[in-house]
């Protein structure tokens, strides 16, 4: 039985149908066209799903029925740039230090630091190192990414004392 | 030589769309009219169908067809040899192959339909052992084996479950052991492992009529997929046409034709209309290829002085229902198991055997982890026998100059340099002393050495496709596939650097299409950053000459009189006498609007030259052509109470010729490296008796997280120039995977006394062997 749900999806409200058991991620990608989180398991064990719900990094594909999407406010890696396209400090610094390949686990990445930095700007490594250890990259080793994680807390921190 | 381009960090091609979720993957396609397929598998791994009902599905909601293996009796491979079909017919051969499928409006209307399909299947025994399946000759996985179709590389053993034997015979193998004043041996079990790709497998086909298909696909090998496809339908190739957007991630697993075939089958059954098929992760593990999967027995003979005299070796693949996608690893394994040494008596067997599990297929390293494991154990434990330094007893035998390797190639001075690589991971390794045992801990320190040369069809190449603009800026197409790996990106800087423009006025192919790219054979076996650069190489010099020509006519000067510098063409003695590249692009137009010249765009290919399929009756001659050699080393410390392993240090040196972008080559090494951990200490896919997958979770299947890397990854480069690569590059992309294992497994025997011959080495069998 499909119902309609009101939801807030970067900054803009949308309707849209959902039946008991769809999940955030299939109405962010099927409905609204959002394409850029990923699905590559669907059970939460690999996080190319992950988006920002309420201010928290969620796995979209865990997230399902009206109760727990009614009214959200979800954040994905399309609203993330400003509107001209300049980028976001977190989609800049994994360009510079050379963290995407593949590119489908980095828009889960780039979300679960966002979610990070937005509540801990200060996050210590192991911190850092236990959000990241959500996500799963089979192409970079994770050299990079740790990198590009330390690069934008710099990078914001210095983007917020300016 | 002074580069402009070559050897500097730029932002890749794709990053801008990557980190906006911009790039397009197959599962992001929507086309009008689409429809879903959903695929019912059997519960059984090897098993005669009786009979199958389809009734009650065809009546169910949404669904507009479903279609069976007997719909489709037809034979395809990708690699030459025909022994499978897109859906189970009349039998299945493992736990995953697609037996019937359903076409539904929606995919929830697919998934409803599937239960009711009715199958009445007649087990057959399971076999999952390849040693014991070769023996098998009364419970046969193909019984037809005889009859099936293949090219004259393979050797298939029909009455067996032998589809096929690979035989290395070069000298005299007695007489080396003769020679040999000490020999070691062991025996070696590599288990399947799943590639794991962060994007599953998928496709989306349409049919325009009978006669004119379109696939978009998730696929390393388009052209290989439009062959395939083209040959099951009797179609001209040239009427198949195959887009491969972005890839996630490919390690060889989505070079081998899989899915495809079945989607197209199912897409025909409705012409006009596409159908769109996403494996869940669940049928990437069960339902496409596997890697690896191998027992051997191995022996190494040397004499006092340490001098290799013999080597020996058996080696059982079990490659699963199908082995069309494992003909070439058989062999490749085979002839690579005797390790980046100059052996005079070397003497292999090795064998593909069927098995009621998945195919396997190609997996980056594509049988040279799997020979590099044996040899560098082998090695190790000779070192001891010897009471020569492991490091030594290397040196000593290494390939090099003048040498031969198991195929029977000289090694040139431009094959690349082992001693080089060596010695840069024994100076970083040993840099400092090693920890001592202490209440938690035991530390140990490994070495492996390795090489690589590519497999490939012997008239594999890469071609490209150079345009000028009109403003002097231009497009460079390829057909190589963009899978993480910066295959557009290296194009480009090596495009920038050969037309001497900026890479911010080169545009290379953002997708492939085997309608508008050139033709590449498939983007595997590490091959396109030296064949495609080749084939740009080619090209610019090509649509260089178009342009002097155009500038010759207008300067009335000979064409070698010329120079080109990006901007303008120009005559050598006289610079200013000059024409602007953008007004040659197009021909030149003077004035009153005549035109004169040629228009600027430029193809050209290249492959290997005198690259052949080894000799069917010793199994040499020159099937390795380019060789990339290298070393690793490790420094871990065993957790004493757990039996985990931390790894502290992993170096890597291989000798690349050249590096193309210092980032990207970096990603290649440091990401290999890092896989190739998760299958020494981690990876495994696990069988019920009943050959069902217990672990095709990525929950329970474990694979490297950030927790697990290395603390700290050197990586060190050697150049010297392969004679015949762009600007000098070698192959590096699977390399740095193909050591590891042996690598952590010496540094394991230095920390605990105890030799593992069995991959993965989890925490309990260190346990166990502590004990």
């Amino acid at each position: 039985m499909n119902e309609w749900i009101t939801l807030t999806v970067n900054a803009i409200r949308r309707t849209v149908s959902c039946s008991a058991k769809e999940s955030l991620l299939e109405i962010l990608r099927d409905q609204l066209d959002l394409t850029g989180a990923k699905e590559g398991c669907g059970y939460g064990a690999c996080g190319s799903c992950t988006v920002v719900v309420n201010g928290q990094a969620v796995k979209a594909c865990t997230l399902r029925g009206k109760d727990k999407l009614e009214g959200i406010e979800v954040l994905t890696i399309e609203g993330l740039a400003d509107p001209e396209g300049n980028l976001h400090p977190i989609q800049e610094a994994f360009l510079r230090a050379g963290a995407v390949q593949c590119g489908f686990c980095t828009p889960g990445f780039i979300m679960r630091l966002y979610a990070l930095y937005r509540n801990k700007p200060d996050a210590c490594a192991d911190e850092i190192r236990e959000a990241l250890s959500e996500n799963l990259c089979r192409c970079t080793g994770y050299e990079a990414i740790w990198e590009a994680a330390l690069l934008a807390q710099k990078m914001l921190k210095e983007a917020r004392v300016t | 030589m002074e580069f402009r381009y070559v050897g500097k960090t730029f932002e890749r091609t794709d990053g801008y769309a990557k980190v906006t979720g911009a790039a397009q993957y197959v599962a992001d396609i929507k086309l009008p009219r689409m429809l879903h397929a959903q695929i019912l598998r059997p519960e059984l791994a090897h098993a005669r169908i009786q009979s199958i009902d389809t009734s009650e599905a065809e009546r169910s909601e949404g669904v507009y067809k479903v279609i069976t293996g007997r719909d489709y009796p037809i034979l395809f491979a990708a690699a030459g040899f025909y022994d499978q079909s897109p859906l189970a017919v009349d039998k299945v051969r493992h736990g995953g192959e697609p037996v019937a499928a359903v076409i539904a409006d929606t995919l929830d209307h697919a998934n409803k339909a599937l239960p009711k399909i009715r199958v009445v299947y007649e087990p057959l025994p399971v076999l999952l052992d390849p040693g014991e399946a070769a023996r098998n000759k009364d419970v046969l996985i193909h019984e037809r084996l005889g009859e099936y179709r293949h090219l004259g590389a393979h050797f298939p053993e029909p009455g067996t479950n032998i589809f096929h034997h690979y035989r290395l015979r070069k000298g005299d193998i007695e007489a080396g052991f003769k020679e040999a004043d000490v020999s070691v041996e062991g025996e070696f079990e590599f288990s399947l492992s799943a590639h794991s790709a962060l994007e599953p497998h998928g496709a989306i086909c349409r049919w325009q009529g009978k006669d004119r298909v379109e696939i978009w696909a998730s696929t390393q090998a388009p052209f290989v997929l439009q062959q395939t496809v083209a040959e099951m339908f009797g179609l001209p190739h040239a009427h198949v046409r195959v887009h491969v957007l972005y890839l996630g991630g490919g390690f060889g697993g989505k070079s081998d034709v899989t899915i495809e075939p079945m989607v197209v089958c199912l897409a025909r059954a409705v012409p006009g209309v596409a159908v769109r098929y996403i494996c869940s992760r669940k049928e990437v593990m069960t339902s496409t290829v596997l890697g690896r999967g191998m027992k051997a027995r191995a022996r190494l003979g040397a004499r006092k002085d340490g001098t290799f005299t013999a080597f020996q070796a058996e080696l059982y693949f079990s490659d699963g229902a199908y082995g069309d996608a494992a003909t070439h690893i058989v062999t490749v394994a085979g002839h690579n198991c005797v390790g980046p040494y100059a052996i005079d008596h070397c003497h292999v067997d090795s064998y593909g055997v069927y098995t009621n599990t998945p195919p396997v297929g190609a997996y980056r390293g594509y049988g040279h982890p799997e020979g590099c494991f044996i040899s560098e154990r082998l090695v190790d434990m000779m070192a001891r026998k010897l009471s020569l330094s492991p490091l030594e007893l290397r040196r000593k035998n290494f390939l090099s100059e003048g040498r031969k390797n198991s195929l029977g190639e000289t090694i040139r001075d431009h094959t690349g340099d082992l001693f080089k690589c060596l010695e840069h991971v024994e100076k970083e390794l040993f840099s400092r002393p090693k920890a001592g045992e202490d209440e938690r801990y035991l530390y140990g320190r490994g070495v492996a050495s390795m090489m690589k040369s590519p497999k490939g069809a012997p008239n594999a190449s890469s071609c490209c496709q150079i345009k000028f603009c009109s403003d002097g800026s231009v497009h460079v197409n390829l057909g190589g596939i963009e899978m993480g790996q910066g295959a557009q990106q290296a194009m480009r800087q090596i495009a920038a650097e050969a037309l001497c423009i900026p890479p911010d006025r080169v545009s290379v192919f953002r997708e492939v299409d085997t309608q508008h790219s050139p033709w590449e054979w498939q983007t595997v076996a590490s091959m396109f950053t030296y064949r495609g650069g080749n084939a740009i190489l080619k090209t610019a010099e090509k649509a260089i000459r178009v342009l002097k020509e155009n500038a010759a006519t207008v300067l009335r000067v000979p064409a070698d009189d010329l120079d080109y510098d990006g901007q303008s063409v120009f005559l050598k003695t006289d610079p200013d006498r000059k024409v602007a590249v953008k007004d040659l692009a197009r021909g030149y137009m003077y004035e009153n609007g005549l035109t004169v010249g040629e228009v600027a765009e430029a193809t050209a290919g290249d492959r290997i030259p005198g690259y052949v399929e080894p000799d069917p009756k010793f199994g040499m001659g020159t099937a390795g052509g380019t060789w990339t050699f290298g070393c690793q080393g490790c420094e871990l410390r065993v957790d004493k109470k757990s039996g985990e392993v931390i790894i502290d240090r992993f170096i890597s040196s291989f000798d690349v010729g050249r590096v193309i972008s210092p980032q990207m080559i970096r990603g290649q090494i440091v990401g290999g490296v890092v896989m190739g951990i998760g299958q020494t200490l981690k990876e495994k896919i696990e069988f019920s008796e009943q050959g069902k997958i217990t672990n095709a979770t990525w929950v329970r299947y474990k694979m490297p997280r950030i927790s697990d890397i290395p603390r700290k990854q050197a990586v060190i480069y050697v150049e010297t120039p392969e004679k015949r690569g762009p600007f000098g590059a070698r192959c590096v992309a699977e390399h740095p995977m193909v050591a590891v294992a042996p690598t952590i497994l010496n540094a394991l025997y230095d920390a605990t006394g105890r030799d593992f011959f069995r991959l993965p080495v989890l925490p309990k069998d260190i346990l166990e062997a502590l004990q």
